[in-house]
């Protein structure tokens, strides 16, 4: 049988850069986090406030971060499953130094406030099309590498992967239409409501098809090659993929409860959110029961607890999420940071766990060797949990007081607090979430640091491997 | 009755191009998901779709020592 050459050498870069980007994402996060908490932390340096760095922590968090790890897994996930090289290395390079540069791009831009005010799509036209272009070479890329598989069915992460690639495409598109006035300054082609409409469907569909329907492709090849064991039920995956594709889309709206958006809109979004739980509490169980029989294995393989523990947070924050967008709890939840919270137990908890999970399994597999200190492992695994566990709850605490102090009355109608008194009111849980956000650096840091010797481990034990022989 | 025939009441000369769009790709998707739950738990097609989930584990090579 001839031999399968794999392409690992851009995939080992996109994995560490995932890695460094998860620090300094979070970081950012840590910091204006902290700022809120004490804003005597701005220093009256514009470049530095909350507004200024709060796009640049999400797009650090969301895109560097997590298309790296999108990258890398994506990557690996289809030359594994199709036994096949890339299609391009070369368009693989250009994937991951064009990602690289719009980063840089974003460093520079979003600090200045060069802004188009988009929530998860503020960075401006030229930036905008730069990302179209990196975006569809690696579209192109994963799915001719797929076309040259030589497996006949095409595995149902990729399937994941590839809804990602196509749904993105057009929302990132769509959403950043706009008019340019000069090199750094654009508006959107949509106005009022529709450019509202249009920012949400965009907004939601971000978190569903880039950190929902991507990390479950991570989830759907890596819990399975790091429990070893196959998927629970291929036939509940399929259905995930296909519910999630065709239900994903119609979520915006939920976003826009009470405002100028057709009132109906905003209950179709919230009925669909609803029938989300379905797919979504199938796709958890899946992953969850692949370890049926086998559940001993989360004693020992830290690994596989973050696995497992991304999908209780993946389960809990998709019943949350249209919970909240039920009109009668949004009437409380809305503008509050119980939103934060949420989107939080989804971002730390689900996305941020998967991905190192996957990633832990990538630099064992890609350097060939097992991680310098598997304790360092588990202290991350705890760290992340603990420090997700206490930020959101802060943010729970925080978002019902808020909505409670906002809506009371008393018996002459008249608003019980001022709004400068729900906001000094917020400030213990504002510094509890920052201790958690410390937290869940921490353990980022701590990944790195473990990569970093595990890397350097591989490299000593091929020089030893190499003398001898 | 008559209050449903009235919440259901529907004036079709004045649906839009818009509307209709909206109408069919909305049934469309529905009568979709209905063929793809039916299809994929059809007790036929288990075996088909269930001999899948091995796919990672049948990968001809073992890990980075086969690389380029």
């Amino acid at each position: 049988m001839e031999e399968t050459k794999y392409d690992f050498d851009v995939v080992r870069w996109f994995t560490i850069m995932a890695v460094v980007y998860l620090v300094v994402g979070t970081l950012v996060g840590v910091f204006i986090a902290s700022e809120l908490a004490w804003p005597a932390l701005n220093m009256d340096i514009a470049e530095i406030t909350f507004g200024r760095l709060r796009p640049l922590h999400t797009n650090a968090v969301i895109f560097a971060f997590g298309g790296c790890a999108l990258f890398a897994t994506s990557f690996y996930a289809v030359q594994r499953t199709g036994n096949t090289s890339l299609w391009s290395p070369k368009m693989a390079w250009f994937t991951f130094w064009g990602w690289n540069l719009i980063i840089v791009a974003a460093v520079i831009t979003l600090p200045l406030g060069i802004t188009q005010s988009k929530e998860y799509a503020e960075l401006e036209w030229p930036i905008d099309l730069a990302i179209a272009v990196v975006w569809l070479s690696w579209g192109l890329n994963f799915i001719m590498t797929i076309a040259k598989r030589k497996t006949s069915h095409i595995y149902v992460a990729n399937w994941f992967f590839m809804g990602m690639f196509v749904m993105i495409t057009y929302l990132h598109v769509v959403n950043s239409l706009a008019i340019p006035v000069g090199l750094w300054k654009s508006y959107s082609i949509f106005s009022g409501v529709q450019d509202a409409m249009i920012q949400w469907w965009w907004g939601h569909n971000a978190v569903g098809f880039y950190l929902t329907a991507g990390f479950l492709g991570m989830m759907y090849y890596f819990v399975p090659k790091q429990a070893n064991r196959p998927v629970f039920s291929y036939r509940l995956s399929v259905l995930h993929f296909w519910a999630l594709m065709f239900g994903y889309v119609w979520l915006g709206a939920h976003h826009l409860q009470y405002t100028a958006l057709p009132d109906w809109t905003g209950s179709l979004g919230a009925a669909v959110s609803l029938a989300m739980i379905i797919p979504s509490w199938g796709g958890a169980i899946n992953g969850m029961m692949t370890l049926s029989g086998a559940w001993d294995k989360l004693r020992t393989d830290y690994i596989l607890r973050f696995l497992i523990m991304s999908l209780a947070f993946y389960a809990m924050s998709t019943f949350e999420g249209p919970v909240m967008s039920s009109k009668t709890v949004n009437a409380l939840s809305h503008y509050t940071d119980w939103t934060i919270g949420h989107v939080h137990s989804g971002a730390l908890g689900w996305v941020g766990m998967v991905a190192a999970g996957s990633l832990y399994h990538l630099v064992e597999k890609l350097w060939n060797t097992r991680m310098y200190s598997a304790k360092l492992v588990n202290t991350h695994f705890w760290t992340a949990t603990i420090g997700t566990v206490v930020y959101i709850t802060a943010m729970w605490v925080s978002g019902i007081m808020q909505g409670l102090m906002w809506r009371d009355y008393d018996e002459f109608g008249t608003l019980t607090y001022t709004f400068a008194e729900s906001v000094a009111a917020m400030h213990p849980y504002y510094a509890m979430r920052a201790i958690g956000g410390a937290i869940y650096w921490l353990g980022g840091v701590i990944m790195l640091y473990n990569v970093i010797m595990t890397v350097r481990q591989a490299a000593a034990q091929r020089s030893t491997a190499a003398a001898r022989a | 009755m008559n209050n449903l025939r009235e919440y259901f009441h529907t004036n079709w000369a004045a649906m839009t191009l818009h509307d209709w769009l909206g109408l069919i790709i909305t049934v469309g998707a529905f009568l979709g998901m209905v063929w793809i739950y039916s299809y994929a738990f059809n007790p036929k097609n288990k075996d088909r779709f269930e001999s899948q989930r091995q796919i990672p584990f049948d990968e001809e090579n073992s890990d980075s020592e086969n690389e380029k």
